[in-house]
């Protein structure tokens, strides 16, 4: 199944400030987010947390107002959170209870009576692979069973929006590719909206198509993926042997722009002419050019880019993009 | 033979012979019955949907009520009580209801009024006090250890397993939260220490046979008993939640409530043999209560200080109580502890 929906508005929030004492968690925060997955990245200490808290209608806002689905997170945090499906990035199960027994008393909290909690949790778990191990107590549970176990508490009610605060952390290979296959599905089958939080950039990156860039309370990027990666410049990245060092002068020597991680190097392109110049400083460094092809950006260069740039070549946050890197987001 | 020819659907496949003893220009086959192979189960990930109606904040208390309380009596579904734990409440619920035997083999002998049995177990002001509020066994063994067993871990287990994110994430506000505990751990000790109270009383009745006149005699007796107990749930629920709130292990708001049951009223006794003077048992919750307590069943107070004193401490250590279980569970954070 597949649902194929316009996208809706599901959270908006206008001038949204939250400061704890004299620290500005927030500062007036002007967001609209459609339905879809949307990755929420910053630094630690950037404010995700305190967003969520904000839209989840559990803490009192310093000023400014947002709905979520339509409700007000100042007065109808209830409502919201009986709609929101939470996925902490911290332990929230009970090493005592069987992961049925969990999933159950979650639908239960959030209002749902006991029989159609038990038929729920056994269908939310056998969604997110869980279907043979429901019986075994939490505290037996692998790290990727315990973070199944917490998406299946999140998902008990068919919540219309789901926040993933991290999910990924701690699994392995196979139940991280599990896990954001599970995201995915419940995006693109179950037509939900998931807001997923994070520092792995490729974990988004899979999941999401919008990202929104929170740094020091402010947004600083809210865009599609695939057009911010057309910000970042073309680049050609070659894998060489012997005389590294060399190479990378020779390239400087002529003006291209080179970024080398060892024996690996990116290398901006310029003009049409930029292919024959490496070879030529190839041959003149007398290198072996192992491998060559066009380098996509990923996510992490975005980030890395706008992270420099908000380190470095600017003072101020609001001195940081143009409307075009911001999607006309107001920083 | 053709495939037409074969009802494949019906149980029947093809086999091809891939030796044979002729020259190898026939097709050889035969129709034999179709065996199912076991390919074992292919996971397949539906997301399904669910538009059943959520219940109102009732349902949702209940819950949290049902959960830690059916956990002393099943733990499958509900809050795990550890064996030893729920063996533990078991015995205390059997010794609080110990006199009733007592009272069943009085009626049986037929003693009366004046006999030994009537006057160790039988209905008077001195039990009804003591069924609740006597110190040895109930408030040396029974009731402290009691509260501290289902009281540890109550508030404790969800800071340590950060499991109040699972609460305030959904539309449970912390006022419910800290309702709904408080009333699960009070419903507990009302259930043996109330419960057993009112047992006592009633079956005191039934076995002796006493009629309307001993009902309307005893009865204030009985409600004065049966307001001690339920101070005695409140103050003891208010104590233990709070120290609950305060930790993240179940073992150390077991033994601090211990520690302050125990511990103030060894250093009340201890001051009052050396000074003569019971003014520092305002510090310890049981004897305040077991001032108030002689005093609403008319027995001679033990105590030379006011009962005011008495009074104002209880209400103190309740007001106290609270505030910090309200404070700490403020404090309980949904996106990281």
């Amino acid at each position: 199944m597949t649902v194929d929906s316009a996208p809706k508005l599901v959270i908006e929030t206008k001038d949204l400030v939250k400061m704890y004492g004299p620290h500005i968690a927030l500062q007036g925060l002007n967001l609209k987010l459609e339905s879809g997955a949307t990755g929420i990245l910053g630094p630690n200490g950037a404010g995700k947390s305190t967003f969520f808290k904000c839209i989840l209608g559990l803490i009192t806002t310093t000023s400014g107002e947002g709905t979520v689905l339509g409700y007000d997170i100042r007065t109808q945090g209830d409502l919201i959170r009986s709609k929101i499906g939470y996925m902490p990035e911290y332990d929230s199960l009970d090493p005592g209870l069987s992961a049925i027994d969990q999933v159950r008393y979650s639908g239960e909290l959030i209002g749902m009576n006991p029989s159609q909690a038990t038929q729920r949790a056994h269908e939310v778990l056998e969604y997110v692979g869980l279907k043979d191990q429901r019986y075994r107590k939490i505290e037996t549970f692998s790290t990727g069973m315990k973070q199944a176990t917490k998406l299946a508490c999140a998902l008990i009610h068919d919540p219309e929006i789901l926040i993933c605060d991290e999910p990924t952390n701690g699994l392995d290979q196979r139940a991280r590719d599990f896990m954001l296959q599970t995201l995915r599905n419940t995006v693109n089958q179950g037509g939900r909206t998931v807001l997923m939080s994070g520092h792995v950039m490729d974990d988004i990156q899979e999941v999401c198509d919008n990202i929104v860039m929170i740094h020091k309370g402010k947004i600083v990027v809210h865009r599609r993926i695939d057009e911010l990666a057309k910000q970042v410049d073309e680049e050609i990245e070659i894998s060489v042997w012997g005389g590294s060092s060399r190479m990378q002068n020779s390239l400087e020597s002529r003006g291209l722009s080179v970024r080398r991680l060892g024996r690996v190097m990116r290398i901006k392109v310029e003009s049409e002419e930029t292919i024959p110049l490496i070879l030529e400083c190839a041959v003149e460094s007398g290198v072996q050019v192992r491998k060559m092809g066009e380098y996509k950006p990923d996510l992490e260069d975005i980030f890395l880019l706008i992270m420099d740039k908000l380190g470095a070549e600017v003072k101020q946050t609001s001195d940081l993009m143009t409307s075009e890197h911001t999607g006309g987001a107001n920083v | 033979m053709s495939d037409e020819q074969i009802n494949l659907d019906g149980g029947q496949t093809r086999m091809e012979a891939a030796y044979g003893s002729d020259d190898g220009d026939n097709d050889s086959s035969a129709i034999v019955a179709k065996k199912e192979a076991s390919l074992g189960a292919i996971f397949e990930q539906n997301y399904r949907p669910w538009d059943g109606n959520l219940g109102p904040r009732w349902v949702r208390n209940y819950a949290i009520f049902r959960h830690h309380v059916f956990g002393l009596f099943t733990s499958k579904g509900h809050r795990h009580y550890n064996p030893f734990v729920r063996l533990t409440i078991l015995v205390i619920f059997i010794g609080a209801i110990s006199p009733i035997a007592m009272l069943f083999f009085s009626s049986l002998f037929g003693a009366g009024p004046d006999s030994f049995i009537d006057k160790m177990w039988g209905i008077n002001r001195s039990n009804l006090w003591g069924q609740v509020l006597g110190y040895f066994p109930r408030n040396l063994c029974y009731w402290p250890l009691l509260t501290a067993l289902v009281v540890g871990g109550m508030i404790s287990d969800d800071r340590r397993n950060g499991t109040s994110a699972i609460y305030f994430s959904r539309p449970v506000t912390r006022v419910d939260y800290t309702l709904m505990k408080y009333l699960s751990v009070a419903v507990v000790l009302g259930f043996v220490i109330v419960f057993s109270y009112m047992a006592y009383y009633t079956l005191a009745i039934v076995f002796k046979g006493e009629g309307w006149g001993f009902l309307i005699d005893t009865l204030p007796m009985f409600l004065s008993g049966l307001l001690c107990s339920l101070l005695l749930v409140i103050t003891y629920t208010s104590i233990g939640l709070a120290l609950s709130s305060i930790s993240q292990s179940r073992f150390f708001s077991a033994i601090a409530f211990l520690s302050i049951i125990y511990g103030t009223k060894l250093v009340a006794l201890l001051i009052d043999l050396q000074f003569e003077t019971s003014i520092l048992y305002i510090l310890s919750p049981y004897d305040c209560l077991a001032h108030l307590g002689q005093w609403l069943l008319g027995l001679e107070l033990n105590y030379s200080h006011s009962l005011s004193l008495s009074v104002v401490s209880l209400i103190m250590m309740n007001v106290i109580s609270i505030m910090i279980l309200i404070s700490r569970v403020s404090s309980l954070e949904v996106t990281r502890e």
